[in-house]
């Protein structure tokens, strides 16, 4: 009787087969890796070459934080108006949302997961991405309201003369510590994140740099952007200490760190002056922290893919954000600064938090009571210390 | 038609050898970095002093272990149910076990953040019967490795509770009744046929548990706290936070041989069980 087995069905995966093949695709590998291409982005066409508007697929993909999606689009949840003049015009269908949760992990999508069309990430690490070639500049003058733009904030957006952000939105890092149960005698500075007396109800941010500029803070280093070897070490060695004192450290400000704060699980969170707002509006009350030591101060804002096939899209879409009545409307919504000079502190309600927060002065975040969150030349030393504090 | 080697090969090999490539230095995520051969990251995890990394993989490897050994004593029971007692009904009652997990498993972890958190379903059920005083939570349900061992197995429980059913419908129930009609108690009959005969899918749901539990990362991401992190957590954060694409390689190249040994271990023991099921009887 003949057999019914074919070639293919006769062979079998054994052992030496397996190793055999697993030798193999490692030598591939090497082999690919040696022949490929020497990476890098691929050379932005100039205006010429540009296809026209209703040419381009209008399909933006962008990289964003979790509350800053455009009005209209089933994303915003929060009532951010910002956005509406684009989706209006050119409907929500074609935009897609990949969420930032913190600038380092930012940075690492932008590099690894893109081509990104547009993306929302902080300035600190604007260099990385010019270098890295994630970004190109603006054309500044398919932008209607940029001059309108404070100049101070759009010239932390260039580099080497070129627009290469766009920014929108500024304010604070600090702790907010809920009232009814921290003692205002202990709210004083950044050391209130390591009082043993909250131990198991308090919250750091899941981001390396921060934690470690606090910590720096904390510690008296001069430059919290800056550090040296020993000083990482040291804020390394205070972040070890103060770990065992957190409940969580949170990755989702509206999916865990206001929902905790707002039900009592955590009493301090390191959070911006949005959750502040929102506390307040839920009638928890809480404090922002202004620590003796300078809170934290940050600036966000849009940059351009470097390989975007949408670029006059990403441009109008980069519109209907800075425009005076979508700067308006985002401060008054979450009581972050605005990068619109033509708004005008008296259009914002709550004239107490204008006070407090100075968001009528962008020139603010640069304060000497404040630290700018700014560029990092040792980042992935921190980042290595940072997982070291997370994985102990 | 290609063979399956050629399969194997491209699907599974070709990447782990890349991410190979990555652990030793001489590929980079950062565009522009040079590249050079280097142990120096497998040597500081392997037999650096004070690794954080390793006791990270020691805590995980415990944590599996124990969330493998509960699942799959809790999941027995109910694998036993539907075979020998549910009968006729089996088949619907093993859909009704299954159906929740046909829903995705981020959204079955959210729920028990729902359930667990300070305001949520449990906490709120013992302030409404007066067990615990308004407001005052126990913390320790959520954010806790008590939250973390809860949900995964929670997670698994059916997974494991499958191989041992199988098992357990496919046993010639005539060796019970045959047990009984010596004179075996009931117990005696589990213990002495009925158990040894279910070993090879209880050690197939052990297994089933144990590897993807090694890797887990994001049950701890989402209701455990800081200490309660697990491997799969270090790995994530390395290809997705940092920099550092090439020490998250070392740690995920550890996982893949963590892995293939306890395959190779596991697979050794149910090989051998299955050998003596298939002897013919003289």
């Amino acid at each position: 009787m003949k057999s019914v087995q074919g070639p293919m069905t006769a062979q079998v995966l054994d052992r030496r087969r397996l190793l055999r093949t697993g030798a193999a695709m490692l030598g591939g590998a090497v082999l690919l890796d040696a022949c490929g291409s020497s990476g890098g982005p691929a050379a932005n066409p100039g205006p010429s070459k540009r296809p026209p508007i209703n040419k381009e697929p209008g399909t933006l993909s962008i990289l964003e934080w979790g509350g800053y999606e455009a009005a209209g689009t089933s994303a915003q949840k929060n009532g951010l108006e910002a956005g509406k003049t684009y989706t209006n015009k050119f409907g929500t269908s074609g935009i897609t949302y990949t969420y930032i949760t913190n600038d380092d992990q930012a940075l690492e999508k932008a590099t690894s997961a893109g081509p990104f069309d547009l993306l929302h990430p902080c300035h600190e690490n604007l260099p990385d991405y010019v270098n890295r070639g994630l970004v190109q500049p603006f054309d500044t003058s398919l932008l209607p309201s940029f001059k309108q733009l404070n100049p101070y904030l759009a010239k932390q957006g260039q580099i080497n003369g070129k627009q290469y952000m766009i920014p929108w939105d500024w304010g604070y890092g600090s702790l907010t510590y809920r009232t009814d149960h921290v003692a205002q005698s202990d709210a004083t500075g950044w050391e209130l994140a390591w009082n043993k007396k909250y131990s198991g109800k308090i919250s750091l941010w899941s981001g390396a740099s921060t934690n470690f500029e606090i910590a720096a803070l904390k510690l008296g280093f001069p430059k919290m952007d800056n550090l040296t070897t020993d000083q990482i070490s040291a804020a390394k060695d205070d972040l070890l200490k103060q770990k065992p004192l957190n409940k969580l450290y949170w990755e989702s400000e509206y999916g865990q760190m206001q929902p905790d704060v707002k039900s009592g699980t955590v009493w301090i969170a390191y959070s911006w002056q949005d959750t502040l707002v929102s506390m307040k509006a839920a009638g928890v009350p809480v404090g922002f922290l202004n620590p003796s030591q300078g809170r934290l101060s940050w600036l966000c804002g849009f940059m351009l893919g470097a390989n975007t096939k949408n670029y006059y899209h990403a441009h109008d879409y980069v519109e209907s954000f800075i425009n005076h009545n979508a700067c308006a409307q985002m401060t008054n919504l979450y009581y972050y600064g605005t990068s619109n000079a033509s708004v005008k502190p008296s259009e914002i309600k709550n004239q107490a938090l204008v006070k407090a927060l100075k968001l009528g002065d962008p020139n603010a975040i640069a304060a000497s009571d404040v630290h700018l969150q700014t560029w990092t030349p040792n980042r992935a030393a921190i980042e290595l210390a940072w997982q070291e504090v997370v994985a102990a | 038609m290609l063979p399956p080697v050629v399969f194997v090969g491209v699907l599974l090999l070709l990447p782990v050898a890349f991410i190979a490539l990555y652990s030793v230095g001489l590929r980079t995520n950062i565009p522009g970095m040079p590249t050079a051969f280097s142990l120096s990251n497998w040597s500081d995890f392997v037999v650096g002093g004070g690794s954080a990394f390793r006791s990270r993989f020691i805590y995980s490897m415990e944590i599996a272990l124990l969330v493998s050994v509960l699942a799959t004593i809790a999941a027995y029971p109910l694998a036993y149910f539907l075979a020998f007692v549910a009968r006729r009904r089996r088949y619907a009652l093993l859909l009704v076990l299954l159906a929740p997990f046909f829903t995705s498993y981020l959204l079955r972890v959210i729920a028990w953040q729902i359930i667990l958190n300070n305001n949520g379903v449990v906490n709120s059920l013992l302030w409404t019967l007066h067990l615990r005083p308004h407001g005052s939570a126990i913390s320790w349900l959520i954010y806790s490795n008590f939250s973390v061992a809860l949900v995964l197995f929670y997670t698994w429980i059916p997974f494991v509770s499958l191989p041992i059913f199988v098992v357990l419908e496919n046993m010639d129930h005539r060796l019970q009744e045959a047990a009984a009609d010596l004179g075996a108690s009931r117990a005696v009959t589990f213990w002495r046929v009925t158990f040894p005969l279910s070993l090879p899918g209880v050690i197939a749901g052990f297994v089933f548990v144990l590897i993807p539990t090694t890797g887990e990362f994001i049950t701890p991401l989402l209701v455990g706290g800081p200490n309660n992190q697990l491997f799969g957590n270090s790995i994530q954060a390395f290809f997705g936070d940092t920099p550092n694409w090439n020490y998250g390689s070392v740690l995920a190249i550890a996982l893949i041989v963590v892995v293939i040994v306890l395959t190779l271990v596991f697979g050794r023991f149910l090989q051998a069980d299955l050998r003596a099921e298939t002897r013919p009887t003289r």
